[in-house]
């Protein structure tokens, strides 16, 4: 990713374990090669469904805002939570509607399909191209460093322990080789009825 | 080479931008305010586009004075943050953006807890202990870094301005006039008395 | 005759099998210094070799470019009563790739001078290398140490020949010496060379410049000095996206220069941050945005 994608900086990676899915992002916003702020999380909780947004800065606060409104909106119309798959193809629609004047935004989703428990992630591009996946979706600044670290770590099946273990060891190693994301890390770690936040502290550099 | 710093303390928050009012090669204004009061608890600063940075910020002030008027309450800082980046945010993506860069400093009227909130052009929205713009983020950032601790007091946080502005007057190429600083606390804004004559000497 | 005029119309980039024949008259030729040395390097066969790189090379006004150089840095040295204090960090990025986290970009010139690195990698190392030589030559003729002036005028006027070329190097030269005391230099590509107290060069420049400016005396101790210089490398490494790695610290006296460590600034920053309640904007517990 380069211009725009890259002015602010930020990294995303989202994996599936066994009965359950992780999801992981950076904390750096910047403005070129300056850090401005430290604090700046990318991943956004809807009830059971999980959006990671990296990107522009401007658009992952505009685009997490609207579907803060629009998930809230499903939650009194249908009088229950969405699931990660109907939330997917939202995103994907409602990216579309701006295909010629895009958010310039790489869309991660996580979560359990409420039903089944079966875990569920995708990514998109900015105008809502849903990539489904079994295995991992990563995004931002350091794509190419996650495909490679999630190629060699990611195995089929890990329990919520160890893909912690691997989502993190995954996304620190990565944006340590990113000069444009790092200064630390969320990871959410999705169970049947259980979620785990955890703050990584990375390298400040 | 417009300056704007923020800084919060244990129960304030400072801003501070430079007075000079500049157009091309011309200082036009020694003594320009580059703030805006918009409730009791809450100031903005600005820097950007000649134009559009008074224009904004007046019709966020009139927006966030009707509100206290209509309610009979104030919005919170990091309400009136939230709506200025929704603003800013259409703007961006409408015919002919805003370009302005912002410094949004409160204290909560309510819990007393002094904020400070980042704002650029683009509406990227931050929330932080210490900012700035423009090219004074470049020189002041790193100073705040090693001298600012959350529960300065006022006189300390006055102090880590001077050492902001001590810098400024000896590494930047321009003389921005001195500096307008304004401190919000629980009880109100108030204007400081802030030494712009200090002659700075290079090492 | 036809031999000599088959060598010389060969484009450029054909010649590297005349390279001996080159050589050769290199040594014969016999006079050292820059006349010779600097005619060495092969040339793109094109119009305009300067342009040419420019367009290739340059990722600041062509992210795209094919070819991306080494950039990016914080370099720092500064005069003191003790002597010199030089620092740097030691990452070096292509693009938004960190490429390497552990770069010297301290140059040991000779036992007694020390030059840093900033801007192309490549074009630092070549040249503070080649001025080591310089410096050992004129030592051999006449017999005492060249004066950090010298250096410096030599590596000047070096990159100065080559101006518009697409040299990039922003260095400084450190050394101290009977007749001089402490002394400081900054040579940039542009063929800039100044002498002063105190300089930061680089990306994060003005990150060093911030916490340096503030605390900086002339009659600081080498402890306070040591300090300074690494806490400063410390500040550019935080700020600065282009900047990190490891901090490499070196104190210059008459004796020489001594080398305070190659330390990796992940510990420093955290003790620092944990002991002295710095760098307040770096969160320690889990918070919602607001």
């Amino acid at each position: 990713m380069s211009g725009i994608f890259a002015i602010n900086g930020g990294a995303c990676v989202a994996m599936v374990g066994k009965d359950c899915v992780a999801i992981a992002c950076d904390l750096r916003l910047g403005l070129q090669a300056l850090t401005v702020s430290n604090n700046f999380p990318k991943i956004f909780q809807y009830g059971d469904v999980f959006l990671g947004l990296t990107g522009l800065a401007t658009d992952v606060s505009t685009v997490s805002d609207l579907f803060r409104y629009k998930v809230n909106m499903y939650r009194l119309r249908e009088e229950r939570d969405i699931a990660p798959r109907t939330f997917a193809n939202l995103v994907s629609s409602t990216l579309y509607e701006k295909r010629f004047g895009p958010y310039f935004v790489g869309p991660v989703v996580a979560g359990l399909e409420p039903k089944t428990g079966e875990p569920f992630i995708c990514g998109f591009d900015s105008i809502g191209c849903i990539d489904f996946a079994k295995d991992f979706i990563v995004s931002g600044t350091a794509t190419d460093q996650l495909f490679g670290m999630c190629e060699s770590l990611w195995e089929p099946n890990l329990g919520p322990e160890d893909l912690f273990e691997t989502i993190s060891q995954a996304l620190l190693n990565a944006v340590d080789r990113d000069a444009l994301s790092g200064w630390g890390a969320h990871i959410y770690i999705i169970e049947k009825d259980k979620v785990t936040k955890r703050l990584l502290k990375g390298r400040q550099d | 080479m417009e300056v704007l710093l923020g800084i919060t303390g244990k129960d304030f928050t400072l801003i501070a931008a430079s007075k000079a009012a500049m157009r091309g090669a011309t200082i036009l204004k020694a003594s320009d305010d580059k703030t805006r009061q918009l409730n009791k608890h809450t100031l903005m600063a600005f820097s950007g586009e000649a134009g559009d940075t008074v224009q904004f910020a007046e019709y966020i002030q009139a927006n966030a004075q009707l509100y206290s008027m209509r309610n009979e309450t104030d919005l919170s800082p990091s309400a009136l943050a939230n709506f200025v980046r929704g603003e800013l945010a259409h703007s961006l993506r409408s015919r002919k953006p805003y370009n302005v860069n912002l410094l949004l400093g409160g204290v909560d009227p309510i819990t007393h807890k002094p904020s400070l909130y980042w704002l650029d052009y683009l509406a990227a929205l931050a929330p932080l202990p210490y900012a700035a713009h423009g090219y004074a983020q470049y020189y002041c950032l790193s100073i705040l870094d090693k001298h600012h601790h959350p529960d300065i007091t006022l006189g300390q946080g006055i102090k880590l301005l001077t050492l902001c502005t001590d810098e400024l007057k000896r590494r930047l190429p321009v003389d921005f006039k001195g500096m307008t600083v304004k401190a919000v606390t629980k009880d109100g804004i108030v204007d400081i008395e802030f030494d712009d004559d200090k002659v700075v000497k290079s090492a | 005759m036809d031999t000599l005029v088959a060598q010389y119309s060969r484009p450029a980039y054909q010649q590297n099998n005349a390279l001996a024949e080159e050589e050769q008259q290199d040594l014969l030729d016999g006079v050292p210094g820059a006349s010779n040395l600097s005619l060495k390097f092969a040339m793109p066969p094109v119009a305009h070799p300067s342009a040419w790189l420019r367009a290739v090379s340059d990722d600041r006004s062509n992210p795209s470019c094919p070819i991306k150089i080494a950039h990016g840095t914080t370099t720092l040295a500064f005069r003191f009563q003790g002597g010199i204090i030089v620092a740097t960090d030691s990452r070096a990025t292509a693009g938004n790739w960190i490429a390497s986290q552990t770069v010297k970009k301290v140059i040991e010139i000779n036992s007694d001078l020390l030059g840093t690195m900033a801007g192309g990698a490549a074009d630092c190392q070549y040249w503070l290398a080649w001025l080591g030589m310089q410096c050992r030559l004129h030592e051999l003729r006449h017999k005492r140490r060249i004066s950090v002036a010298a250096a410096s005028k030599i590596l000047a006027n070096l990159v100065y020949q080559y101006k518009g070329m697409g040299l990039s190097m922003g260095t400084m030269c450190a050394g101290v010496t009977k007749e001089e005391g402490p002394a400081l230099y900054y040579i940039d590509s542009d063929g800039t060379r100044l002498a002063g107290n105190l300089f930061c060069v680089g990306s994060g420049q003005t990150f060093a410049y911030g916490v340096l400016d503030a605390e900086y005396r002339y009659d600081l101790t080498t402890e306070e000095a040591l300090e300074l210089g690494s806490r400063s490398i410390l500040a550019a490494t935080h700020r600065d996206a282009y900047s990190g790695g490891f901090i490499n610290l070196y104190h210059v006296k008459e004796s020489g220069w001594e080398k305070h460590g190659f330390s990796d600034t992940n510990p420093i920053f955290w003790k620092t941050k944990l002991e002295k309640g710095e760098f307040s904007n770096v969160t320690s517990s889990f918070s919602e945005r607001v």
